[in-house]
């Protein structure tokens, strides 16, 4: 038995010997250290976008881009404004429809009735939904509103973004709620309140952040989809005079514009994407700021 | 009434505590009876060694009603016990004074037995014979009655007080009376009227010991019951 | 009884005699979670103005009970009862009582202190403002009364409409306790309050509920029978699912009757 002075490289905590830890402490950092590579990694693509997309729309952006309108092909000048406000306009009309209806279903859903068949089936169908190919929301939405009405419209482009994104809304409202505490919920029902003034009261307001996070995701995806508005909106080269007229839209405008030979529209289209991720990314800012919790 | 707790506490170490604190109890009775036993024999047989022995034993007695006070209340700070445990703790520390105050009675018997040898024995000291059965089976038996928890022997014990205070008065009438007639021994009829006060307060501190027993195990209150 | 036609079953003013013997009777009452059965042939009368505590190992149904009370226990899908309580002589299930106005008479205090994500101002107000009162001098003279008899007034005076959820655990507590006694019920249900705080707050609380019996019939769960014997008057042990006794805080803690009562308060259980 060494006493424990004579060997100066030994003390209390070095029992375990200097081979597993060494072993141990190499693993954690390397490990570690691939996490943050990976994670780098991940910033990679975003950054890409975002860097090629300022390098090739900076140039032609003006104020001229919001106010005219699309060029002939082959000429210069002009701008997208009419596919902005389009855009603009559908992605209203789509909210209008699927964020009223998604919050009441997520609120039914998680507060009135969670454990029935009904709220079972809801989110079974959402979890389906949100799976489903954009086309075929714009499918129906021609087949529904197009055939039905025998006209293009803004409003069909916006019903099939509609169905689109309200699995979304429904889904990530139903999380938000979920993260409202119970407590509060108990709290309020102790002291007299109804189930109506507990969620309009307490739960909503504190969801909020989280909820708008999941609407601006939402917003984030229609704005920028373009198989549901190709047949449903289609396009026009004017302003929109109404939501059953068809109109243009930036997804749409970049898709046809890219595919042209003419360098000033591939120009044009380089721009209209900065414009379509700026109007997200500052929506997306704007709700965080706006909705941000109060009280942490 | 009684119901014997079946089990031990989930706290191991507040039941050792408690059987610790009547360890202690139960030897200072037995060092009490033992001591008292010693200074009557001393008394009946005249025999100055056993009364030197009981007085010299009886500062272990004091000490450990020390022991038992600081036991007893430590065991309060500590564990905050309840029920039959709170009763019976406060009864051991009752009990303990109680043992105490026999003790010096034995010691004063001892002493009052030493003067008493030292002086030709008188015929009167067979008098006290009944006296002293009485007190002495009263003690041993409040020391039973500790032992085995066992309340109704406590109150059968406390019927016999009564008897031992009438044997006392008349013992001390009766030796009065001697002293009138033969005042050449009046210390010694003195000695034996002051050792039959010492039996009777013995008698008197079975029947408090008597009254803690009932009190730890029944939560009956005996002490002072109505005038009749 | 006073149950004039005017007046519904549940609105009373504080008019009863204090002391009144069975203000909270509960008659037979069992309590089935689904097939469980939580509560077995529950029968007590706790009277008013007093503090009842509530004993027991855990999962007992001490909790269970209490929060029948106020009927919380409905929250929960799938539960079902037998018996009656009635509180003041009326029924808690006639169907002419409101589950709203049934819990607008009693105030509920839990375990963890559940404090709404508003300003202390709004979480004492907030009973008031469901019941439809909106009136700023009545909302503000309710804020101070409910802070003082917390205890809570000389402390968070000057900070009002800071959010709740900036206090201590203990001051959290405390102001749960005003925001129960905001609409002036008649009973104040805790389950548990203290389990959560530090030896001072529990003091305070222990302190508040002392004061608060005054003014409301308090029913007390708690754990820590050293609690249950500082502030409470009556006793009633648990064991699963049935009343085993209930009686003088003072005799149960000194000479129970029960020997079930006597192995769990002194340590012997389990």
């Amino acid at each position: 038995m060494k006493s424990p002075t004579a060997q100066s490289a030994k003390n209390f905590f070095s029992a375990e010997g200097k081979a597993t830890s060494v072993f141990r402490l190499f693993r954690n950092h390397f490990l570690t250290g691939l996490c943050i590579a990976l994670s780098l990694l991940t910033l990679v693509p975003l950054f890409s976008i975002v860097v090629l997309v300022i390098q090739n729309g900076f140039p032609l952006l003006s104020a001229n881009l919001f106010t005219q309108l699309p060029p002939a092909p082959g000429m210069d000048g002009g701008g997208f404004g009419n596919a902005i406000l389009g855009t603009l306009v559908m992605v209203g009309i789509s909210l209008a429809f699927s964020v009223p209806l998604g919050i009441l279903a997520a609120i039914f859903v998680n507060e009135y009735a969670p454990v029935s068949w009904l709220a079972a089936a809801v989110r079974f169908v959402a979890k389906l939904l949100t799976g489903i190919p954009s086309i075929i929301c714009g499918v129906f939405a021609f087949a529904a509103v197009v055939l039905t009405t025998h006209k293009f419209s803004a409003l069909a482009g916006g019903i099939a973004l509609a169905i689109l994104i309200l699995p979304t809304i429904l889904l990530t409202a139903e999380q938000a709620l979920l993260g409202v505490p119970y407590a509060f919920r108990e709290a309020s029902f102790g002291v007299g309140a109804t189930p109506f003034q507990t969620i309009w009261r307490i739960v909503l307001p504190e969801a909020m952040p989280a909820i708008m996070t999941g609407v601006m995701l939402a917003v984030a995806r229609a704005a920028g989809e373009t198989a549901p508005v190709l047949f449903t909106a289609l396009f026009s080269q004017n302003w929109i005079k109404g939501i059953m007229e068809p109109t243009a839209s930036l997804s749409v405008l970049i898709y046809n514009f890219a595919s042209l030979p003419y360098a000033y529209h591939i120009k044009l289209a380089w721009s209209a994407s900065l414009v379509l991720v700026a109007l997200v990314t500052v929506s997306n800012i704007l709700a965080q700021v706006i909705f941000a919790p109060k009280h942490r | 009434m009684y119901k014997e707790p079946s089990r031990v506490h989930t706290i191991s170490i507040f039941t050792t505590a408690l059987d610790q604190l009547r360890g202690c109890v139960l030897r200072m009775s037995s060092l009490a009876q033992l001591n008292l036993k010693n200074s009557i024999k001393g008394l009946l047989e005249r025999d100055d060694d056993w009364c030197n022995n009981c007085i010299a034993d009886d500062e272990e007695i004091d000490l450990l009603e020390m022991q038992i006070d600081h036991e007893g209340i430590e065991v309060m700070s500590r564990f905050q016990p309840v029920a039959s445990d709170l009763r019976e703790v406060v009864s051991s520390i009752k009990i303990g004074a109680n043992i105490e105050r026999v003790a010096d009675q034995a010691v004063n018997i001892a002493r009052r037995a030493r003067k008493l040898n030292e002086q030709p024995q008188l015929p009167e000291l067979h008098l006290l014979d009944r006296a002293i059965r009485l007190s002495l089976t009263m003690f041993d038996d409040a020391v039973r009655a500790f032992a085995e928890r066992n309340a109704a022997l406590a109150v059968e014990l406390k019927s016999r007080d009564k008897e031992l205070d009438l044997l006392n008065k008349e013992l001390t009438d009766i030796l009065i009376n001697r002293m009138q007639d033969d005042s050449a021994n009046l210390p010694s009829y003195l000695n034996l009227i002051f050792i039959s006060r010492c039996l009777e307060r013995i008698g008197d501190h079975a029947c408090n010991i008597a009254e803690d027993i009932v009190f730890a195990v029944s939560a009956e209150d005996i002490r002072h019951p109505a005038k009749q | 009884m006073p149950n004039e036609a005017s007046q519904h079953p549940l609105e009373l003013t504080n008019d009863f005699s204090p002391g009144e013997m069975n203000f909270i009777k509960v008659d037979n009452f069992k309590f089935f979670y689904g097939k469980k059965e939580a509560l077995h042939g529950i029968n007590l009368e706790i009277p008013s103005r007093k503090v009842t505590a509530f004993i027991g190992p855990s999962g007992c149904g001490k909790s269970t009970l209490l929060r029948n009370f106020n009927r919380m226990n409905e929250l929960i899908p799938g539960v079902r009862h037998e018996g009656d309580i009635t509180i003041h002589g009326t029924s808690i299930y006639d169907p002419s009582v409101e589950i709203i106005a049934l819990r607008r008479r009693i105030g509920m205090v839990f375990q963890k202190s559940n404090p709404f994500p508003m300003s202390i101002y709004e979480n004492i107000v907030y009973p008031l403002r469901i019941a439809g009162q909106n009136t700023r001098s009545v909302l503000d003279e309710t804020v101070e009364r409910c802070l003082r008899s917390a205890a809570l007034w000389d402390e968070v005076k000057d900070r009002l409409h800071d959010s709740a959820l900036g206090l201590s655990g203990g001051q959290m507590q405390r102001l749960c306790i005003a925001r129960a006694v905001a609409s002036r019920p008649e009973i104040l249900l805790m389950d548990e309050p203290c389990s959560a705080l530090d030896p001072i707050a529990t003091a305070k609380v222990e302190e508040l509920i002392i004061e608060l019996k005054k003014d409301f019939t308090i029913v007390i769960v708690t754990h820590n029978m050293q609690q249950a014997s500082r502030v409470s008057e009556l006793t009633a042990f648990f064991y699963l699912g049935n009343l085993v006794e209930f009686d003088n805080t003072r005799k149960i803690f000194t000479n129970p009757s029960m020997k079930q009562t006597e192995e769990y308060i002194t340590g012997r259980f389990g």
